[in-house]
C-alpha cells in the first residue's frame, strides 16, 4: 500500500500500517459475528409455527432499491478516498457527505420496512422468522448507523481542516469498514430475501 | 474504530491537558487509572485476576463443604446452584483469561523488543472493560435478599444452557447479569486479541523474525486469533439470549418451534476454542521456564510452535464432543469422536518435547521449574482422561458426571493454574527487582500438588460410580461419601497453598533478595534489561540475530564444542544498577511514550451503565451509550503521544 | 551462586511423585470394584457392558502413557538435576526423527482405539428392535413419569406411573424409552444399564436399554435442570414379563 509509515512514527515489521491491520482483523472477526446470525436465520427458515411468513411480507423491488442505494454509497466512498489521496479536500467533503446521505437513506428504508412489517403483524416475538429477521437485519442496520456516524464525524473534522492529503489512511480505514458493511448486506440480501425455500 | 486526526489545538484537548497532567505524576493513583503502560496494565490485570481467584476459590470451598458428606444442609440448593455458576464463570472468565492477559501484557512487548503494545489506549480500554464486567457480574450477588441468605447471582450454570436460561426457568436478574457481564468480557478480550495480534505481527525488533520469537509469544498469537474468532460467536449467542430474556424473542424457545440445541452449538463452537484460549498461554509459559531451568534450548522449537498452531485450527472441529449425548446421531458422533481423538496428537507432541528439553539438561529445582514440571505431569493426566472422554460410547456414561469435573480440573487447574503460578514465580523478579522466597515457593508447590490431587483425583472415582455434576447433595447409600470427603479435605490444602503464596508474595515484595536483571541466567530478551524495566523498556531497540538471542550474547561454544560463558563485556544492558534515566535522557534516544489517558476508562464505564439500564431502567441506556461515545470521541481527538 | 533450597530431604522428595502415583492408582482401581447403586462398572445390561469395554480399551493405554510420562519425568528430574552450577549442557535444539516418531506413534495408537470406538457407536446407535418394549418417559422439573402404551385401560389411555409408585420394566427384553421433556433439557440415566441420553424439549429421543436379569436400578437426571436437579432421581425395577404384566394389571385397577 501507498502509506507505510504513518503518524505512528515507525516502520512496522510487516510493512502494513498498525491501524489498517487492526481494521482487517476486526472485519475478519465481524464475519463470524454476522455468520452466526445468518446461520441462526437459515437454521430457523421455514420453521415458524405461525405467520406472517417471509413470502407474505417481503417487498423485493423496494429492498432491491435500498440495496442499490447502499451499493452506490460504496462508489461514493471510493471517490472520497480517491479525492483525499489526490489532495482534493473539497471533493473529499462532497463524497463523504454523499456517502453518509446514501447510508442514511438505506437506514430510512430499513426503518420503513420494519414499520411495514410491524403493521402486518410481525414483531420480535411473533415467530421464529420475526425473531431471526429483525435481529439479523437490525444488527446490520446498527453497523450502517455506526458507519454513518463515523462518516459524518470525518466530514465535520474535514470542514475544520483536520484532514489533509497525509491523513488519507484514516479515510481508507473508514472505507474498509464501509465496504465491508456493504458486502455483508449483499450476502444478507441474497440469502435472506432472494433465496426462498 | 477509525481514529481522526485532530486539528492541532482544539479547545477540548486544551481542557483535557490539565487533567492529563495529574496522570503524568508517576506514582499517584491517577497515574494508575490513566495508565497506558503495558507493564502497569499487566499488573492491574494480574492483581484483579488474583483477587477473583480468591473469590472463586471461596465459592469452591463453600461447595466442597456442602458436598463433604451426604445429605448436608450447609447450603440450600438455590445458593449451591448460584455458587457453582459463579465459580465456573469466575474461574474461566475472571481468573484464567485475565491472568493470561496479564502475562501477555507484561511479557510480549519485552520479549519481542518493543516499547509498548501497538495500541496502548485500546489496551487500557480492554482492562477497564474487563474490570467493569467483573464488578458488574459479582454485583449480582447483592440483588437478592442477601441478609436473609438469598443470593442474587446467576443460577443457570456457567454454560447457561437453553431453555433453562430463559426467564420462566431462571427468574430474577441473575442470568441477566451473567449474559451482559459475559458480553463485557467478550469486548475486553476482543480488544486485547486485536491488540496483541497487531503488536506481535508489527512491533517486533529488527531481526526478530516469526521463527525467532519465544514460544510464549507464539502461543499468545495463536490464542489471540482464537479469541477474535471465538468471541463473536458467543457474543451472538448472548445477544440472542438477551433478546429472548429482555424482549421476548424466540431464539431458544421450543414452544415457538425453536431448537434449544442452537445455544449448545454456538456455546461450544465458542467453548472449545475457549478451552485452548485458556491452556495455550500456559503452554507458552512452561515453554519458557523449562529451557531456562534446564539450561538448554527448547527441544524441537518448530514442532512445539506448529503443534500449537495445529491445536488452534483443530479446536474448531471438535465442539460436538461436548454434545455426544444430545442425540445428534451416529454420523456426527463418529466424526467428532475421531477429530477429538486426533487433537491429542499435537498435545502429546508438546509433552514429549518438554521432556526432551529437560533431558540432558542441568536442571535447577527452583519454584518456577517445580510448577512447570507439575504442569506437564498434571496436564498429562488431564489430557489422557480427555482422550477417554473422546471415546463416544463410554462418554455416554461419563458425560455430566464427576469424571468430567476431574478431567477439566486436571487440564485447567493442573494445566493452566499451575503454569500461571510458575509464571508468577518466574517473572516476579523482572517486575519487582526482588526474588520470591524459595522455601515458601516449594512449600506452596508441594501443598498445591498434594491438595490438587487429593481434591480432583477422587472425582474420577465418584464420577465412575455414577455421581452426576451440579447436584447440591446426594444420598448416603450411593457410595460417594468417602470420595467426596477426600475432595473436600483436598480443597482446603489448596486454600492453604494459596495462603502460602500470598504470604510469600507480600514478604518477597518487601524483603525479597535483590534479583538483578537476569537472576535465572535466562534466554529471552526481557532479561537483558534492568529489573524492574524502565518505562520505555529498551533504551536502544535490540537487533536480534538468532532464537535465544540474549543467551547467545552470554555463551558461545569453544573449540572443543563445550558451551562456555563469554567473559568480556556485559551481556545485560546494565551490568550494574543504573540510575533511572531522566526524561530528557529518554527523549535523547528519540523515545516517544504514549500519553496517559482517561478516555478508555470513561468508555468502559459506559458498558455496565448500559447493562444496568437494560435490566432495571431503560433511561440509563442512553446515559451509558453517551459515556461510551464521549470516551471514544475524546480518545480519537486527544493526541496519542506527549507533545513536545 | 548458592545451592538452591530443596525444601524436602532429597531421598523423600524423589519418592513423593511415585507415592502419589501408586497411591492414587490403587485408590482408583479399588473404587471401580465397589458395589454401589450407580456404579458404571457393575454392568447389568448389554449397552452398559459395551460402553465399559470401550472405557477399558481407552483406560489401559492411558494408564500406560501416564506411567511412561510421569515415570519419565521423575527419572529425568533425578538424572539431570544440577550438580555443578557452572556446567552448561550441550545446546541440543531437537531431533527431527525422534519428534516425528512421537508424533506418528500416538496417532497410530489413537486411530487403533478409534476403530473399535466407531464400530461400537454404530452398534449401540441402531434403532430399537421391532419387539422392544416401549415406555414413554416424560421428564419435568423435578420428577419422572413413565407411560406404558402396551398397557391401556378400557378408554385406551396408557398406564401412567410416577416416582412414588415405582417404575417397572421387563427383564431380559429390550426396552425402548421414548424420551420427552415438558420444560427444560433433562438427561435420562440408568448407569448400570447404559449411558445417558439428553431430553430436549420439543423433540423426542429414543434410547434402548436391556436389563439382562431382574433387579432394581438406580438412576437420576444428569443434565442440570434447575433448583432441585439433585432430587430428580428414580428407581427402575426389572422383572420377568409375566410379573410385569401382573403388576400392570393391578395398577390399571
Amino acid at each position: 500500500m501507498a502509506q507505510v509509515a504513518t503518524n505512528d512514527h515507525m516502520e512496522t515489521s510487516t510493512g502494513i500500517d498498525n491501524k489498517k491491520l487492526l481494521m482487517w482483523l476486526f472485519l475478519a472477526s465481524d464475519c463470524l459475528f454476522f455468520g452466526s446470525f445468518i446461520a441462526a436465520y437459515l437454521l430457523y427458515r421455514g420453521r415458524s409455527l405461525v405467520g406472517p411468513y417471509p413470502a407474505d411480507l417481503y417487498d423485493i423491488p423496494f429492498t432491491s432499491v435500498s440495496a442499490f442505494v447502499l451499493l452506490m454509497s460504496s462508489v461514493t466512498m471510493v471517490l472520497a478516498l480517491a479525492a483525499v489521496q489526490r489532495g482534493n479536500i473539497r471533493n473529499l467533503r462532497i463524497w463523504l457527505f454523499a456517502t453518509a446521505i446514501l447510508g442514511t437513506l438505506f437506514i430510512a428504508g430499513q426503518a420503513y420496512e420494519f414499520t411495514e412489517f410491524y403493521h402486518e403483524g410481525l414483531t420480535l416475538s411473533t415467530n421464529l422468522f420475526g425473531t431471526t429477521f429483525f435481529v439479523l437485519t437490525g444488527f446490520h442496520g446498527a453497523h450502517v448507523t455506526l458507519g454513518v456516524f463515523i462518516l459524518l464525524s470525518l466530514f465535520i473534522v474535514s470542514l475544520r481542516g483536520g484532514i489533509q492529503q497525509k491523513d488519507s489512511h484514516t479515510i481508507e480505514l473508514a472505507g474498509l469498514y464501509w465496504h465491508f458493511v456493504d458486502i455483508v448486506w449483499i450476502v444478507i440480501f441474497t440469502l435472506v430475501y432472494l433465496i426462498q425455500p | 474504530m477509525a481514529s481522526i486526526a485532530a486539528p492541532k489545538r482544539s479547545p477540548l484537548s486544551e481542557a483535557l491537558k490539565g487533567v492529563r497532567h495529574a496522570a503524568s505524576d508517576y506514582g499517584s493513583i491517577w497515574s494508575w487509572i490513566a495508565t497506558v503502560d503495558h507493564k502497569r496494565i499487566g499488573v492491574l490485570y494480574g492483581v484483579s485476576a488474583f483477587i477473583f481467584f480468591v473469590v472463586g476459590g471461596i465459592e469452591a470451598l463453600l461447595l466442597r463443604v456442602q458436598l463433604s458428606q451426604p445429605d448436608a444442609n450447609i447450603l440450600d440448593p438455590d445458593a449451591f446452584n448460584r455458587l457453582f455458576t459463579m465459580h465456573g464463570t469466575t474461574m474461566v472468565f475472571l481468573v484464567i483469561m485475565p491472568m493470561s492477559s496479564a502475562f501477555f501484557n507484561l511479557m510480549v512487548p519485552l520479549m519481542i523488543g518493543a516499547r509498548d503494545v501497538a495500541f496502548p489506549r485500546l489496551n487500557a480500554f480492554s482492562y477497564w472493560t474487563f474490570l467493569a464486567g467483573a464488578i458488574f457480574l459479582n454485583a449480582s450477588f447483592f440483588t437478592g435478599d442477601i441478609l436473609n441468605g438469598e443470593l442474587g447471582a446467576p443460577d443457570g450454570g456457567w454454560f447457561g444452557y437453553a431453555p433453562l436460561n430463559l426467564p420462566e426457568f431462571t427468574g430474577g436478574h441473575g442470568m441477566d447479569f451473567w449474559m451482559l457481564g459475559l458480553q463485557m468480557f467478550g469486548i475486553a478480550s476482543l480488544a486485547g486479541g486485536f491488540n496483541f495480534i497487531v503488536t506481535i505481527l508489527n512491533m517486533r525488533a529488527p531481526g526478530m523474525t516469526l521463527f525467532r520469537m519465544p514460544v510464549f509469544v507464539w502461543m499468545t498469537l495463536v490464542t489471540s486469533f482464537l479469541v477474535i474468532f471465538a468471541m463473536p460467536v458467543i457474543a451472538v449467542a448472548l445477544f440472542e439470549l438477551t433478546f429472548d430474556r429482555l424482549f421476548e424473542a424466540n431464539f431458544f424457545s421450543a414452544e415457538a418451534g425453536g431448537n434449544p440445541l442452537l445455544w449448545q452449538h454456538m456455546f461450544w463452537l465458542f467453548g472449545h476454542p475457549e478451552v485452548y484460549i485458556l491452556i495455550l498461554p500456559a503452554f507458552g509459559i512452561i515453554s519458557e521456564i523449562l529451557p531456562t531451568f534446564s539450561r538448554k534450548p527448547l527441544f524441537g522449537y518448530a514442532f512445539v510452535v506448529f503443534s500449537g498452531v495445529a491445536i488452534g485450527f483443530m479446536s474448531w472441529g471438535v465442539w460436538v464432543h461436548h454434545m455426544y449425548t444430545t442425540g445428534l446421531g451416529t454420523v456426527a458422533n463418529s466424526a467428532f469422536g475421531v477429530t477429538t481423538i486426533l487433537i491429542a496428537v499435537p498435545t502429546g507432541v508438546k509433552i514429549f518435547n518438554w521432556m526432551g528439553t529437560l533431558w540432558g539438561g542441568s536442571i535447577r529445582f527452583r519454584a518456577p521449574l517445580m510448577f512447570a514440571v507439575g504442569t506437564v505431569a498434571m496436564f498429562t493426566i488431564g489430557g489422557l482422561s480427555g482422550v477417554m472422554h473422546s471415546m463416544v460410547p463410554s462418554d455416554f456414561q461419563q458425560q455430566d458426571s464427576y469424571f468430567v469435573v476431574a478431567h477439566f480440573h486436571y487440564v485447567l487447574f493442573g494445566g493452566a493454574i499451575f503454569a500461571l503460578f510458575g509464571g508468577i514465580y518466574y517473572w516476579f523478579p523482572k517486575f519487582t527487582g526482588k526474588l520470591m522466597n524459595e522455601p515458601l515457593g516449594h512449600l506452596n508447590f508441594w501443598l498445591m500438588l498434594l491438595g490438587f490431587n487429593l481434591t480432583f483425583f477422587p472425582m474420577h472415582v465418584s464420577g465412575l460410580l455414577g455421581m452426576p455434576r451440579r447436584i447440591y447433595t446426594y444420598n448416603g447409600e450411593m457410595g460417594w461419601d468417602l470420595w467426596n470427603l477426600m475432595s473436600s479435605v483436598g480443597a482446603f490444602f489448596i486454600a492453604a497453598s494459596v495462603l502460602v503464596f500470598l504470604v510469600n508474595f507480600f514478604y518477597s515484595l518487601r524483603r525479597g533478595k535483590e534479583s538483578g536483571p537476569d537472576p535465572w541466567d535466562a534466554r529471552t530478551l526481557e532479561w537483558s534489561i534492568p529489573s524492574p524495566p524502565p518505562e520505555y523498556n529498551f533504551k536502544e531497540i535490540p537487533t536480534v540475530n538468532s532464537r535465544d538471542h540474549f543467551w547467545s550474547t552470554k555463551y558461545h561454544e569453544d573449540e572443543t564444542g563445550h558451551v562456555v560463558p563469554i567473559l568480556a563485556g556485559g551481556a545485560v544492558e546494565t551490568a550494574e544498577p543504573e540510575p533511572e534515566p531522566a526524561e530528557d535522557d529518554a527523549h535523547g534516544h528519540g523515545i516517544h511514550l504514549p500519553s496517559p489517558s482517561y478516555m478508555p476508562l470513561i468508555a468502559s464505564i459506559g458498558f455496565p451503565v448500559v447493562a444496568t439500564g437494560l435490566i432495571y431502567d431503560y433511561a440509563l441506556v442512553p446515559v451509558g451509550f453517551a459515556l461510551i461515545l464521549i470516551g471514544f470521541f475524546g480518545w480519537a481527538m486527544e493526541p496519542a503521544t506527549e507533545e513536545e | 551462586m548458592k545451592r538452591p533450597f530443596t525444601g524436602f530431604p532429597p531421598r523423600l522428595r524423589r519418592l513423593i511423585p511415585a507415592f502419589i502415583l501408586v497411591g492414587l492408582l490403587a485408590l482408583f482401581l479399588s473404587g471401580c470394584d465397589t458395589d454401589t447403586p450407580q456404579n458404571t462398572f457393575d454392568t447389568k445390561g448389554e449397552v452398559a457392558k459395551k460402553q465399559a469395554d470401550i472405557f477399558f480399551l481407552a483406560m489401559w493405554p492411558a494408564i500406560a502413557v501416564m506411567i511412561l510420562v510421569l515415570g519419565g519425568l521423575v527419572v529425568i528430574m533425578l538424572r539431570f538435576r544440577e550438580t555443578d552450577p557452572q556446567h552448561i549442557p550441550p545446546q541440543v535444539h531437537g531431533n527431527t526423527r525422534l519428534e516425528l516418531a512421537w508424533t506418528i506413534a500416538p496417532a497410530i495408537l489413537l486411530l487403533a482405539i478409534g476403530i473399535p470406538m466407531v464400530a461400537t457407536i454404530y452398534d449401540l446407535g441402531r434403532e430399537p428392535s421391532e419387539d422392544a418394549f416401549r415406555v414413554d418417559v416424560i421428564a419435568q422439573r423435578f420428577s419422572w413419569e413413565f407411560q406404558y402404551p402396551e398397557y391401556t385401560d378400557e378408554d385406551g389411555t396408557p398406564l401412567s406411573v410416577f416416582d412414588q409408585e415405582g417404575f417397572h420394566i421387563p427383564a431380559g427384553r429390550e426396552v425402548a424409552f421414548y424420551l420427552e421433556s415438558v420444560d427444560v433439557i433433562h438427561s435420562f440415566w440408568l448407569p448400570k444399564l447404559g449411558g445417558k441420553l439428553d431430553i430436549v424439549p420439543g423433540q423426542t429421543r429414543v434410547l434402548w436399554l436391556r436389563a439382562d436379569e431382574p433387579g432394581s436400578f438406580s438412576g437420576q437426571c444428569a443434565e442440570f435442570c434447575g433448583l432441585n436437579h439433585a432430587d430428580m432421581r428414580m428407581t427402575v425395577i426389572a422383572q420377568p414379563q409375566a410379573e410385569l404384566d401382573a403388576w400392570a394389571a393391578e395398577m390399571l385397577q
